[in-house]
């Protein structure tokens, strides 16, 4: 068996009639939106936050450790500030083309990318955090008998949070933005959409992912900004 | 349903993994991690398994095409991970080869250019198909027969630009003075690509954009670019107001789409599987492939959806 098919007599299925919106590629179909939202949004919409959650938490628990690290033994400060920052100039884009030889078309070379991106950001957060910590405060700490660790945990860290949310909270919405570019790798996330509609243009497609990427990123931000309030109760202003 | 579970095993999997990965991140990110793809990507041999990951190139058709195999097999009782858009064709093809995926829809056309490193223009679509045929056969993978319908690379230019110019033909093109041709860009060179078109054509008067698939047409109509590499069952190019010139020196070969499996993956299928793929690609002339795009690409229904109803009401599934 081999050769060029005979030509059967396939049943042609109606598809039915587009909006007059799609057909045209108006600027944004809110029809087509709505009846494509299970299927063609919802399901990369979830995939990208998994694919944030897991990047900025592996990239969290590496740079804070590194960080807690390069505080006590000053002289690792710099090189692994140089490691961090020689990471994250790496287009996102060539890692995952460098990484697929290796750990193929899988969700593991998008998530190699996008960790390698986010540990600069986190690292100088939380080693900037910790620098900060006024030195009579730690003096006073000492004083009142308490360790190494426990001035970490009780003075140190509390008073480097807000420094930590902040670089947590720029490496969050900046990995929704590269993750889209995951696409490139395996097909989810919000970048699956928007490079299928520039291979096949249809704006709606586009813009609706594109807005739900933005929206992700805003909606990721408050929540940080949420819990870095409920974290340090006593930043708050009394008045 | 199928689809669904397929999900979130995939997932799971997927998640078990970066799990287990998780802990040697760091090392991993410094070292380019020394995982296997054995247990990632690739898929576990004998009859208990079958797990088949189907792939499908970087445009729409490849998308539905794809979306048909993978669902006929699901209905077949595989399991099968679909890898939609996966790239151009080195991409797909090295990921092939390497067992990443394990089947996936190719023009013959592209084989033989591409690959099988054929400069000379070939007769038929049979001889085509023969010469592809036997060059993946010499890399491990199985073919099944190609389908009916082409979908072959064209040049097409706006009514207005060939009507002002007289142009019927690509040969028609030189000597009209300095104009600007557009393609993807893994259609540079060979020999169906720009470079290819220009030597074969005399064409030293065409210039060179290169443009993601699908992004011709906008330029095209605003004046951006004169000429633009379209393909010919592309249900845009049956609305627009553009004119494909004849290819007079029948350059563009013949394309019709074949279904690559590995040799391995072929050797673990049941006699239904390849009787399957054969029907589907009997199924698939102009017509059909026109109609399934134009779901796809103007009334933008998933490919996956397009996939089903095709499959349903032809009694595939």
């Amino acid at each position: 068996m081999s050769g060029i098919a005979p030509a059967g007599d396939p049943v042609i299925p109606d598809y039915g009639q587009a909006s007059e919106c799609v057909i045209d590629n108006g600027v944004f179909c809110g029809d087509w939106f709505v009846d494509q939202w299970s299927t063609a949004f919802w399901p990369p919409l979830i995939d990208h936050i998994y694919m944030v959650v897991i990047a900025v938490a592996i990239g969290f628990i590496i740079a804070f450790a590194a960080a807690l690290v390069a505080y006590r033994k000053k002289w690792l400060a710099g090189p692994t500030g140089i490691v961090a920052t020689f990471l994250y100039t790496l287009p996102p884009l060539a890692l995952f083309q460098l990484l697929v030889p290796f750990t193929g078309l899988t969700l593991l070379t998008v998530e190699i990318a996008l960790v390698c991106f986010t540990l600069v950001i986190i690292f100088q957060a939380v080693l900037a955090g910790l620098a900060a910590v006024p030195d009579d405060v730690k003096k006073s700490a000492i004083g009142m008998g308490l360790d190494q660790r426990q001035l970490m945990v009780n003075v140190e860290l509390p008073l480097a949070l807000p420094s930590i949310i902040s670089g947590l909270r720029i490496a969050t919405v900046l990995t929704v933005s590269v993750a889209t570019i995951a696409a490139f790798v395996v097909d989810s996330g919000l970048g699956s959409p928007i490079l299928k509609a520039v291979s096949s243009p249809f704006n709606t497609q586009f813009i609706a992912a594109g807005a739900l990427a933005i929206l992700l990123a805003f909606v990721f931000d408050g929540l940080l900004v949420i819990v870095g309030k409920i974290l340090t109760p006593w930043t708050r202003v009394r008045v | 349903m199928h689809k669904l579970i397929g999900h979130t095993l995939n997932r799971r999997r997927a998640l078990g993994t970066l799990g287990a990965v998780g802990a040697g991140m760091a090392a991993a990110a410094l070292s380019g991690c020394t995982a296997t793809t054995a247990n990632l990507g690739g898929t576990k041999s004998g009859a208990a398994g079958r797990r088949i990951t189907v792939g499908s190139k970087g445009f729409a058709e490849s998308w539905i095409m794809g979306e048909l195999y993978a669902q006929g097999l699901r209905a077949r009782g595989y399991q099968v991970d679909l890898k939609t858009n996966v790239g151009s064709s080195d991409i797909i093809n090295t990921a092939l080869q390497s067992g990443q995926i394990d089947i996936y829809p190719e023009y013959t056309g592209v084989i033989v250019v591409n690959w099988a490193g054929t400069d000379t223009a070939l007769g038929t679509a049979e001889e085509t198909f023969d010469i592809a045929t036997k060059w993946e056969n010499e890399h491990g993978v199985t073919t099944l027969q190609a389908t009916p319908f082409e979908n072959k690379n064209a040049i097409a230019v706006r009514k207005e630009f060939a009507d002002e110019h007289g142009l019927k033909k690509v040969s028609d093109l030189k000597g009209i003075g300095n104009f600007i041709y557009s393609t993807y860009p893994d259609n540079v060179s060979g020999a169906i690509g720009y470079e290819g078109i220009v030597e074969t054509y005399g064409l030293d008067n065409m210039e060179l954009k290169t443009l993601s698939i699908g992004l011709n047409y906008q330029a095209i109509e605003r004046g951006e670019i004169q000429a633009a590499d379209v393909f010919t069952t592309d249900p845009q190019l049956l609305r627009s107001d553009l004119v494909v010139l004849e290819d007079d020196k029948k350059l563009f070969g013949f394309q019709n789409v074949v279904p690559l499996i590995r040799d391995d993956v072929f050797h673990d299928l049941e006699g239904d599987a390849p009787e399957f793929l054969n029907a589907l690609h009997s199924l698939l002339t102009i017509d059909a492939i026109q109609a399934l795009n134009e779901a796809s690409a103007i009334n933008r229904i998933d490919p996956a959806q397009v996939a089903k109803v095709f499959l349903q009401e032809n009694g595939l599934m």
